[in-house]
């Protein structure tokens, strides 16, 4: 299964319909998550919200995870050993009031098991090989532990 | 060992929680974590304190009263000395209230914001008592601060 999940804050139907459109060509089984977005998927499975406890059910099925380029889910992702395609909201399009996941994109690329796609061109590129993308490993834990040192001794102080 | 701090975390859903929530995970057997999130799919993970309050982003102004309100008023009730967090617009609002009450303030701006410090961040910079950037090329070592990163 590929759970696709676009974040709560605003919709992202290119993305949406991208998936579902390959996903029904494919007759492969897709959960969408698609908060308010106005295309209703026609294959994959959908809900517009969902609890913390759903996500974390449906990430932990999913062998793929396709997102915004938002970090909550790439964070989310990387901890669940789950590949993650991700593709960026353009401002230009309306999309996210500013184009910080354009710039996210760069090094998001950089991380381990995260796959990036600016446009459905690039997404159907990499879901064609998508038995192909694996997981990242658990990474930086010793620049997390460093930062929750620095700040427990920040709130001592 | 020393002594244990009262620390009130708050940020917007979504990314920002997450990021405050691997954080605070680190935070927790050192000290006591009051959270405060605009977001009501979240439950609470076993004993963890936390608040719902008012959703509110940079794009609807107006809803910045009522959460202030609701900051202020958590604020009095469980007395934290330290405010922590990660972002946004209910960070900033955290951030100038706790300055008012003159409790400790610290910001760690989401490692979304790789270009520059984000839009929320800038607001605090000059009143935060601690502003950390989790990329090192942000950092100006005086005022922004780099000490690690979630990721």
């Amino acid at each position: 299964m590929i759970f696709v999940a676009v974040g709560t804050q605003f919709p992202f139907d290119r993305l949406i319909r991208c998936v579902d459109e390959w996903a029904a060509a494919q007759g492969i089984e897709v959960l969408a998550q698609i908060a308010t977005g106005g295309y209703l998927p026609k294959h994959a499975r959908y809900e517009r919200f969902m609890t913390t406890e759903a996500f974390n059910t449906a990430l932990q099925q999913a062998s793929l995870i396709i997102s915004h380029a938002g970090m909550g889910n790439i964070i989310t992702a990387i901890e669940s050993s789950k590949p993650i395609i991700v593709m960026n909201r353009q401002y230009e399009l309306g999309e996210h009031r500013n184009n910080h996941q354009a710039d996210g994109l760069e090094w998001m690329a950089k991380l381990p098991g995260v796959y990036t796609a600016k446009t459905c061109e690039d997404l159907r590129i990499l879901l064609d090989q998508h038995d192909n993308l694996s997981a990242g490993s658990q990474l930086g834990h010793e620049r997390r532990q460093r930062l929750i040192n620095f700040i427990d001794q920040a709130i001592r102080a | 060992m020393s002594t244990q701090h009262k620390v009130f975390a708050i940020s917007s859903p979504g990314g920002h929680w997450i990021q405050l929530t691997r954080l605070c995970a680190g935070l927790e057997a050192q000290h006591q974590i009051v959270y405060a999130l605009p977001d009501k799919l979240f439950k609470p993970k076993g004993q963890q304190k936390i608040y719902s309050i008012v959703d509110v982003s940079a794009d609807d102004k107006w809803k910045l009263i009522p959460c202030a309100l609701q900051v202020g008023y958590i604020l009095l009730k469980e007395r934290p000395q330290v405010i922590l967090s990660t972002g946004a617009a209910p960070g900033v609002v955290a951030i100038l209230l706790g300055k008012l009450f003159r409790i400790r303030t610290i910001w760690v701006d989401s490692i979304a914001n790789v270009q520059k410090i984000s839009r929320s961040g800038e607001l605090v910079k000059t009143k935060a008592d601690v502003f950390l950037t989790q990329w090192e090329h942000l950092s100006d070592q005086q005022q922004i601060l780099f000490k690690g990163s979630v990721l």
